[in-house]
């Protein structure tokens, strides 16, 4: 990192390297679209150049890097918000989805982790799918530990609640 | 199919084995050739023992040279031996929480940026208590007019003072702009209550809330605004 501050292109194509996959994981395992998932990345990657300068040597790379990748997720999440709702006041409302997919024992986990409130799967993604620690999360977040269990534990919660048996949770028979 | 009840180790196993689809390669390439295009070295940001010494330099530098536009300090000489402490204590309090709370904001992944800043809006609403309990209301015939002298002498320290945080805060703040915005407006709004009880006689309960006070809460919600602007537009890659 500090080499790309310094314009070392051999050091920054590692970088991008190194870190893209994971970030890209961090953005398609909320997403769900890999296209979007890589606009995505593309834009942190731009925010991240913008502001490298903020990095301080020594200091902790991962949380420094998700910390962005969160603030694009959050900026594009608005964005195409205020589209959405555009194209809803100019066009006809959509039909309602129909459910073509089978309904299997247990569902893929990008269709678990929609049902979950945005902090609590973005904190889910970090620790499970990208393997960050609590404490990187926590600085990632701009939150303390506590809280990232905390995030953690309701969203196991509603997880299980999600897979209850017959009777117990949604959509529980197919 | 029935569902069966979910072990918090199948959940995790279910969450582990989640396969994504892989990132395209042409698009990897693109990303390189985008960063590499633009390369050029950066200085890194000073550390935040700067950053604290550049806003409380600014603050006091704002109170001194006050002390030269203003003649005299009645309003320090107007407080009690209890109001002194309790009002520049806390004053000193706050300052130093914001500027803590500024300085953790302008790099990402700082930690306790909110908590510091939520802190010091605490000690804000107990200084405001704490006036509400130790100074007296008193009839007054120019409230008004006399509010908005007031409260005027404090933002006109307090605009240069924001101006000036704005020119430190330039090179970072890239990531919660109106966050940032909000707490360097209320720090800005600090130096100019701090003026107005150094030099503002007036004891009277209503007139400190109505047009020392204010000045912070009003900067606060100026620098929100003006922030979300022009910050979240610099660091924007649209």
């Amino acid at each position: 990192m500090v080499r790309y501050q310094q314009a070392d292109a051999a050091a920054t194509t590692v970088l991008i390297e190194q870190l893209s996959p994971q970030l890209y994981r961090f953005f398609a395992a909320q997403l769900g679209s890999p296209e979007d998932a890589q606009d995505m990345l593309q834009d942190a990657w731009l925010r991240i150049h913008r502001v490298r300068h903020t990095y301080r040597a020594g200091e902790p790379l991962l949380p420094w890097v998700y910390a962005i990748a969160r603030c694009v997720r959050v900026d594009n999440y608005r964005k195409r918000r205020r589209i959405v709702t555009r194209e809803l006041v100019m066009e006809t409302l959509p039909e309602p989805a129909i459910q073509t997919e089978e309904v299997t024992d247990l569902p893929p986990f990008s269709q678990l982790v929609a049902d979950l409130p945005a902090s609590q799967r973005e904190v889910l993604t970090m620790l499970k799918v990208n393997g960050l620690s609590l404490e990187e999360v926590a600085r990632a977040t701009s939150s303390s530990v506590g809280s990232v269990k905390q995030k953690a534990h309701r969203a196991y919660q509603r997880l299980r609640a999600v897979l209850q048996p017959s009777g117990a949770g949604k959509g529980t028979e197919a | 199919m029935n569902r069966r009840e979910v072990t918090q180790g199948e959940l995790e196993h279910l969450i582990d084995a989640q396969e994504l689809p892989p990132l395209a390669a042409d698009r990897l390439k693109q990303i390189e050739s985008a960063v590499i295009a633009d390369l050029r070295p950066v200085r890194p940001m000073a550390s935040d023992a700067v950053y604290v010494g550049a806003f409380a330099g600014i603050f006091i530098a704002v109170c001194i040279v006050s002390c030269y536009l203003i003649a005299g300090r009645d309003g320090w000489e107007a407080l009690s031996n209890l109001q002194r402490p309790v009002v520049f204590v806390s004053l000193i309090a706050i300052g130093s929480l914001l500027a803590l709370s500024l300085v953790r904001q302008m790099r990402p992944a700082a930690k306790y940026t909110r908590t510091t800043a939520v802190f010091a809006a605490g000690v804000f609403i107990l200084l405001l208590a704490a006036v509400a309990l130790i100074f007296q209301p008193k009839q007054e015939t120019a409230f008004a007019h006399d509010s908005l002298v007031c409260f005027r002498a404090g933002m006109m320290f307090a605009i240069p003072t924001a101006i000036l945080f704005g020119i430190v805060l330039w090179r970072g703040a890239a990531l919660s702009p109106a966050l940032t915005g909000a707490t360097a407006g209320g720090l800005a709004g600090l130096a100019g209550l701090t003026v107005l009880e150094i030099h503002c006689p007036n004891m009277n309960v209503y007139h400190i809330v109505v047009s020392h006070l204010s000045v912070v809460v009003v900067c606060a919600l100026a620098g929100f605004i003006f922030s979300s602007v022009t910050f979240s537009r610099r660091w924007s890659n649209h």
